[in-house]
């Protein structure tokens, strides 16, 4: 038995896809946004899909998966860099079954799949998150850092601390799954 | 404290009864249940406490290089690329190039692809660079290899080379030694003995007089003279260190305070995980602040340390999360979770308000915020709601029982009000033991999407106040739901007015399955036995913790006593 999480419904729009996102939360260049299904934005989020590479054409800056949520407060940037003597943002693409905290500011390159990023951590420019990672809170990963599949990291700057267990897979993606579905709307006229 | 339900592994003591749970081996003995294995052969729960491991392969954390193991020792556990730690904070080092000469016209014009010659190694979490300390490259690959040469020359790698070579020979006569009598039967064992034999030698070599070290002499040994020990037949000769520790270093020297100060200074240097072995490469960084390479992880089986069957065998692929062989726990026990119907309802309530809020919060209550709502008091009954998961694609039965918590016998005189009192454990639970079905997992019931969760009208009810009057007395104790293959059991806990401390008990749950393989005494010709499907018991130790008792006002106590 877990405690309903109930939200506005006047607040929250939700997709034929099952995709939750808070009136509250800022979509920048929602084209160039993808959202798996089921994903929830909460509010105060700030996503950044216009900041996108300057060739012209429709290109995706931040894509989500499914199961995913993206806590209150937080910060998803695309990672930039001059080549070449070029600037440039790149895309970010982050996996299903992941869950940033509240308060987290994020500029990673790639985020895998099952991948737990806790309360007001800072993950750096092409920071690589690889499958059922785990950041704990208020971690600073600097940019760069490569995280590899099945290990927590914690701390300033982001070391390792310890492997996650073997079914590290199968919880998180139950956690996440229960949290959607607990994620309930509460009709304000009742 | 949160609730939860932790399983038993009784591999730390020799009686499959857990210690019961005030005491501090209790935490010790129990393990949430995503972190536990099963071995089918022994029909047992294992834990990373009693699994022996193995390594099937190594990789670096960083650049995710799998490394062949042939190669593993010759680098020194570490990454043999581009790989390289900050000497000051460990955050991973980028290789930068110079700064691009300027045209002339005030705009910058990049040669290469790669940038200008000399490169450097940066760290862009605390600004540390190599140039600092005189480290730049002519190119920007192969860093490992422009290294290598003052790496080796390096004093503190220097004298490990001498070290190894002067326990080499011992190291060879122990394992050969080891080889021929250990039991052959037994990998992990013959392990054991192998490095206990290596262990011993090194302890005997670092008890052993050090020139200009202070002599260390335990009670043990004052007595016994330099014959003595010379007939030991692992002695071997004295270690001449490389160079005179007292001319070498001004640390060592002195004592007391300088040495504390370094010792101190060492130890917050050695937060990476391989700080053992990486000692001397500390020492050597902390006087030359060389950029430290990368120390290996390594992808671990582990084996059921009884009957050494494999319980974890992980895919080759470094970055890979799947595993040719996984026996957890988790595919074999029901999952059980506990919940307080009163925090519950409490969580949901002070989420819908917060929802109602215009600018209020949507999210769920912060571990502390539920805390203060849903504290037990001394004094007051609660209900409490066990849901069991069944991970078989049989249907199980299964029987609860709490443990006794004073298991000591009442002596047969002196029987005392106040002794009694006082044996008296602090809380009562009331569970039936009755035993019921869980029904089987399927794969169409994974996740109902639109399955409503628990009490949903109930609480709705409650929040819009149409329910003012205390329900009407519903059944607490005993089966209250079943569903798919979930079945939610009601118990009850009832707080003494003097309670304190966590209300924690040990659980012992057994269920019964339906077993394919044919009982050993079973007739395998005879048809009318096996149109009875086989069925088997296991049982195990659960510990439940309800949370902490919040004790009640003096005043209020006096008054109600
Ligand atoms: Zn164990
Ligand atoms: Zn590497
Ligand atoms: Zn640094
Ligand atoms: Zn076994």
């Amino acid at each position: 038995m877990e405690a309903p999480i109930y939200y506005s419904k006047s607040e929250f729009i939700e997709t034929d896809t099952g995709n939750k996102v808070s009136r509250r939360a800022t979509i920048a260049g929602p084209q160039n946004i993808i959202l798996g299904g089921k994903t929830i934005i909460s509010s105060g989020a700030i996503i950044r899909g216009d900041l996108r590479q300057s060739r012209p054409g429709h290109a995706v800056v931040i894509s989500l998966g499914r199961y995913c949520v993206v806590g209150e407060g937080c910060v998803m940037r695309p990672p930039y860099k001059t080549y070449r003597g070029t600037f440039n943002y790149y895309p970010m693409k982050i996996g299903d079954h992941v869950h940033v905290g509240a308060g987290s500011v994020v500029e990673a390159a790639t985020i895998g799949n099952h991948v737990e990023i806790g309360k007001n951590c800072i993950i750096g420019k092409f920071v690589i998150i690889k499958d059922c990672a785990k950041i704990a809170d208020n971690s600073i990963v600097p940019p760069n850092t490569v995280i590899p599949a099945l290990s927590l990291f914690a701390g300033s700057p982001a070391s390792f601390a310890e492997d996650l267990p073997e079914s590290t897979q199968e919880l998180v993606e139950s956690q996440t799954k229960q949290f959607y579905q607990s994620f309930q709307p509460l009709d304000r006229d009742r | 404290m949160a609730s939860s339900v932790l399983y038993h592994c009784p591999c730390l003591s020799t009686s499959p009864i857990p210690p019961p749970p005030h005491l501090p081996s209790s935490s010790h003995s129990f393990h949430p249940l995503h972190t536990l294995f099963f071995c089918e052969e022994c029909d047992a729960v294992r834990c990373n406490r009693c699994v022996s491991v193995e390594v099937s392969g190594y990789y670096c954390p960083n650049c995710l290089f799998e490394v062949p193991s042939a190669s593993v020792r010759a680098e020194k556990n570490r990454c043999a690329r581009n790989c390289f730690m900050c000497p000051n904070c460990r955050n991973t080092l980028s290789v930068v190039p110079s700064d691009p000469p300027d045209a002339g016209d005030g705009r910058i014009v990049p040669i290469s692809t790669v940038g200008e010659p000399p490169f450097f190694l940066y760290c862009s979490h605390c600004r540390w660079d190599s140039a600092e300390v005189g480290i730049t490259f002519e190119k920007p690959t192969g860093l490992a290899a422009q290294l290598q040469k003052s790496e080796d020359s390096a004093p503190d790698s220097l004298e490990f080379e001498r070290l190894k070579e002067h326990f080499e020979p011992l190291i060879r006569a122990s394992s050969l030694s080891s080889s021929s009598s250990a039991v052959p039967s037994s990998a992990a064992h013959s392990h054991h003995l192998h490095s206990t034999s290596i262990t011993a030698a090194a302890s005997a070599a670092l008890a052993r007089d050090i020139p200009g070290v202070g002599k260390y002499n335990p009670l043990t040994r004052s007595g016994r003279g330099n014959k003595d020990r010379s007939a030991n037949k692992d002695e071997m000769p004295d270690y001449k260190s490389r160079m005179d520790i007292i001319t070498a270093s001004k640390h060592g020297s002195g004592g007391g305070v300088t040495d504390i100060e370094f010792m101190s200074h060492l130890e917050k240097r050695s937060r990476c995980r391989y700080s053992r072995t990486a000692v001397g490469l500390q020492l050597g960084s902390i006087i030359t602040e060389q950029p430290l390479r990368i120390p290996l992880h390594s992808k671990r089986s582990k084996r059921c340390p009884a009957c050494t069957h494999i319980l974890i065998k992980p895919e080759q692929k470094a970055q890979s999360v799947r595993y040719k062989i996984k026996l957890v726990a988790a595919n074999y026990l029901p999952a059980i979770t506990i919940a307080l119907p009163h925090q519950v309802e409490k969580f949901g309530h002070a989420s819908a308000e917060a929802a109602k809020r215009p600018y209020g919060k949507a999210a769920a209550p912060t571990e502390e915020e539920k805390e203060a709502m849903g504290g037990l008091v001394a004094g007051e009954t609660y209900p409490f709601h066990l849901s069991l998961t069944n991970p078989l694609y049989d249907p199980i039965q299964v029987k609860l029982s709490v443990q006794r918590m004073h298991v000591a016998a009442p002596s047969s005189s002196d029987h005392s009000a106040a002794q009694e009192k006082a044996r008296r454990p602090p809380f009562v639970v009331s569970l039936s033991t009755t035993p019921f079905s869980v029904a089987a997992f399927a794969e169409a019931w994974e996740y109902d999407d639109d399955d409503d969760i628990l009490d949903d009208d109930e609480l709705e009810a409650r929040l819009s106040g149409r329910e003012k009057e205390p329900k009407t007395k519903t059944k607490t104790v005993g089966v209250l739901e079943k569903r798919a293959n979930v079945t939610i059991v009601g118990g009850e806990v009832m707080l003494r007015k003097e309670a304190r401390g966590n209300v924690k008990f040990n659980m012992l749950v057994s269920y019964t399955y339906r077993s394919d393989d044919p009982s050993p005494e079973g007739n395998i010709g005879s048809p009318s036995k096996s149109k009875v499907p086989e069925t088997k018991t296991f049982a195990f130790y659960t510990v439940v913790e309800l949370g902490t008792i919040i004790p009640r006002e003096e005043s209020r106590i006096d008054i109600e006593s």
